[in-house]
């Protein structure tokens, strides 16, 4: 019997040891790809979850621009939703990686949104040479290294993103804090994921060295009730910073703040930037892309995505997929050009991304990479006051 | 000690909403000895009745009747609607299994969890839905309360917590002294001696689950008030509920209200004095503790078998 369990151990153990021989994710080649055919990308968003309208927001823009702008290329795009809820972690960012770079169609993804599933996944696509072309995962070590962070540099060269990262993000809303509201006492909740996490270390860098006193809490992500951490903000704290991907619990912490009668003002991220469900008057926000409503060149871009998306409005977080979007079918066509009318592996589309120029941004002027890094030239954040009547008012 | 008064209101405020929730599992398991893993997910849709009855009187920027009756109304509209949802669970998906093995119902329970979170989510979306009572009154709700010291206990938490408290009454009274609730804990004692003394078993099962699946209501209402409800939030809130229900006694039911409570203190000062990063760690630390060394929880009976 003993002989027998042995015997069973080393034949499990053998057949581990060969299937995990091959390191790596079955790629399956792109190789012959027409571009006459139909071209796969993916979007990779959380569809569902607590950061669902998020992902709701970004693939109606990616839909559009694959709408609108893939004929006028020459292409037949199919667009792949992929659904990564927050709440699931990153995990399932991995998942849907090892699914797209198996399918001999998807050439290219755009996201994943969130900082988390691009870290987890990123190494994925880096290894079958998918590019990955980003509208929203902000963390800097994604681009950059940061020796602050954990590991400091979590990037591949196939990652690429249309925003630029919290290493901009966090320093200008600190910088804003220090110049413009002019805060001795800060406190910071960051809720144990890298998006937060980065951000906070990031704005609290600056703040300290500037001789601001810092308080730091952290939250787990689930949590929907933060009385208790209300509790703990200082009482002469002036400005708690929330860098949240979920704009409705930066409601409920700055409702929470008037309740304890804590003069603080929440200042949330881009995350939080939802002017419907985040609308506590003196509350600040900061955002990568402005309010697009107000650049003349998007006129048409706004009316056509509102014609196909009725009684949307426009957020902040559809624009950058739709840029995002563009970007990748560019690098597409080129790769198409250079291929003569074929794509032969996924990486002639990846080696044509850092090329891609875009006159008429979206997000306003014109679009290309720096060559330092794979975030865009000369990005920059914004920072918005919440006015009485709930409207975004561009204040930095 | 403001901090500490601080804390002590939310742990109160937490507890009373946990405490209706164990109060759900643990009616049903003393009747029936089963552990309804759905019942965080009824909390869930009661507090969606809640948000959408709201708007369709008038949302809290323009409502049609005053905040009180506001409040009465989306709160009578989530028992209404959990009491009738808890029905047909207990209709479909337990009764059929009632011979069965243990383990069947406990699975059962456990698809139901899982349909009515992602029927929900196909039918409602994934947006969280926020109640905005902030907006109710210019904010009165949290801006105006009790003072004590230098601590203020804002409307919105004074209306959760007696609202908790009435509820937790009003059951007491109902299951000690009711006839209904004399068969309830009949049936709970002995089913087949309870049923050979006429007593109805089905009615009381499914008054049972009406009950329960009520108060379920009630705290998902009281939480919504509070914070966004989202389709995801039962799965939390019922672990939370079952483990206030085992930490007072599993079927027992000062048990489940003492559990309630206990768990909310125990999150609220462990957030305040140890860490924020900790409290759900020692929450079920404490469940771990009490599996351990007290399984029979602080009202419960010890289980005890003649050999």
């Amino acid at each position: 019997m003993k002989k027998l369990i042995g015997l069973a151990l080393a034949v499990l153990v053998a057949s581990v040891a060969a299937g995990t021989a091959s390191a790596g994710p079955k790629v399956a080649a792109a190789s012959g790809i027409s571009c006459s055919g139909t071209i796969k990308i993916a979007i990779v968003t959380p569809l569902t979850g607590g950061a669902g309208f998020l992902g709701a927001e970004q693939s109606s823009w990616a839909k559009y621009a694959v709408a609108t702008l893939a004929k006028p290329m020459g292409l037949k795009i199919q667009l792949v939703l992929g659904d990564t809820p927050v709440e699931q972690g990153p995990a399932i960012a991995q998942t849907l990686a090892q699914k797209y770079v198996a399918d001999p169609k998807v050439v290219g993804v755009i996201g994943p949104a969130t900082s988390g599933g691009a870290v987890a996944s990123t190494q994925t696509y880096n290894q079958a040479g998918i590019a990955q072309v980003d509208q929203s995962a902000t963390s800097t070590t994604l681009t950059k290294h940061d020796s602050s962070q954990k590991p400091p540099y979590t990037g591949t060269p196939s990652f690429f993103r249309v925003i630029p990262g919290d290493y901009v993000q966090g320093p200008t809303d600190a910088r804003y804090m220090i110049n413009t509201l002019h805060a001795k006492n800060v406190a910071i909740v960051d809720f144990q994921e890298p998006y937060s996490v980065g951000l906070a270390n990031a704005a609290s860098a600056v703040l300290k060295k500037a001789g601001v006193t810092v308080t730091r809490l952290s939250a787990p992500n689930t949590t929907t009730d933060y009385s208790a951490y209300v509790t703990k903000v200082p009482s002469n704290a002036d400005v708690v910073f929330f860098p949240t991907q979920k704009p409705g619990d930066a409601q409920t912490f700055a409702q929470q703040l008037l309740e304890q009668g804590k003069k603080a003002k929440v200042f949330g991220s881009d995350g939080s930037n939802d002017s419907t469900a985040f609308k506590v008057p003196g509350s600040y926000v900061s955002n990568f892309a402005p309010d697009i409503t107000g650049i003349a060149a998007d006129k048409a871009i706004i009316a056509g995505w509102k014609k196909a998306n009725p009684g949307k409005t426009v957020g902040s977080f559809g624009p950058p997929a739709y840029g995002a979007t563009q970007v990748l079918m560019t690098a597409i066509k080129k790769a198409c050009v250079a291929g003569h009318g074929t794509i032969k592996a996924k990486r002639d589309v990846l080696r044509q991304v850092k090329k891609v120029r875009i006159n008429n941004w979206i997000l306003g002027g014109s679009f290309r990479f720096s060559t330092k890094s794979n975030d865009p030239l000369n990005a920059k954040f914004y920072i918005f006051q919440i006015q009485s009547n709930g409207s975004y008012k561009l204040v930095g | 000690m403001d901090t500490f008064i601080q804390l002590t209101i939310d742990g109160l405020t937490l507890g009373s909403v946990y405490a209706l929730i164990a109060l759900g599992y643990t009616l049903v398991y003393g009747v029936l000895k089963l552990l309804n893993f759905a019942h965080g997910d009824v909390f869930m849709v009661g507090s969606f009745i809640g948000f959408g009855v709201l708007q369709l009187l008038g949302g809290t920027s323009n409502p049609i009747v005053p905040i009180w009756a506001l409040i009465v109304l989306i709160t009578l509209a989530a028992i209404v609607g959990c009491s009738v949802l808890g029905v047909a669970i207990e209709r479909f998906a337990y009764r059929p299994l009632r011979d069965a093995p243990r383990i069947a119902p406990l699975i059962s329970a456990l698809g139901v969890s899982f349909f009515l979170e992602n029927s929900m989510q196909l039918l409602f979306g994934a947006q969280p839905r926020n109640y905005d009572t902030f907006s109710l009154a210019n904010g009165a709700l949290y801006l105006r309360g009790i003072d004590i010291g230098s601590v203020r206990l804002p409307l919105l938490r004074i209306i959760t917590i007696v609202v908790a408290f009435v509820m937790m009454f009003l059951l007491w009274f109902l299951v000690t002294r009711t006839r209904s609730g004399k068969a309830m804990r009949a049936t709970s004692f002995d089913r087949e001696a309870a049923a050979m003394m006429g007593i109805n078993i089905d009615k009381v099962i499914v008054f049972t689950f009406v009950l329960g699946s009520a108060l379920a209501g009630v705290a998902g209402v009281m939480f919504g008030m509070r914070v966004p409800t989202n389709v995801t939030i039962g799965f939390v809130a019922g672990l939370k509920g079952f483990t206030a229900a085992v930490i007072g006694g599993i079927g027992s039911i000062p048990g489940a209200m003492a559990g309630g409570l206990i768990l909310g203190f125990a999150e609220s000062y462990t957030q305040g004095y140890v860490s924020t990063k900790w409290s759900d760690l020692f929450v079920f630390l404490i469940l771990i503790a009490f599996m351990i060394f007290r399984p029979q929880g602080l009202f419960g009976r010890a289980d005890i078998r003649k050999v």
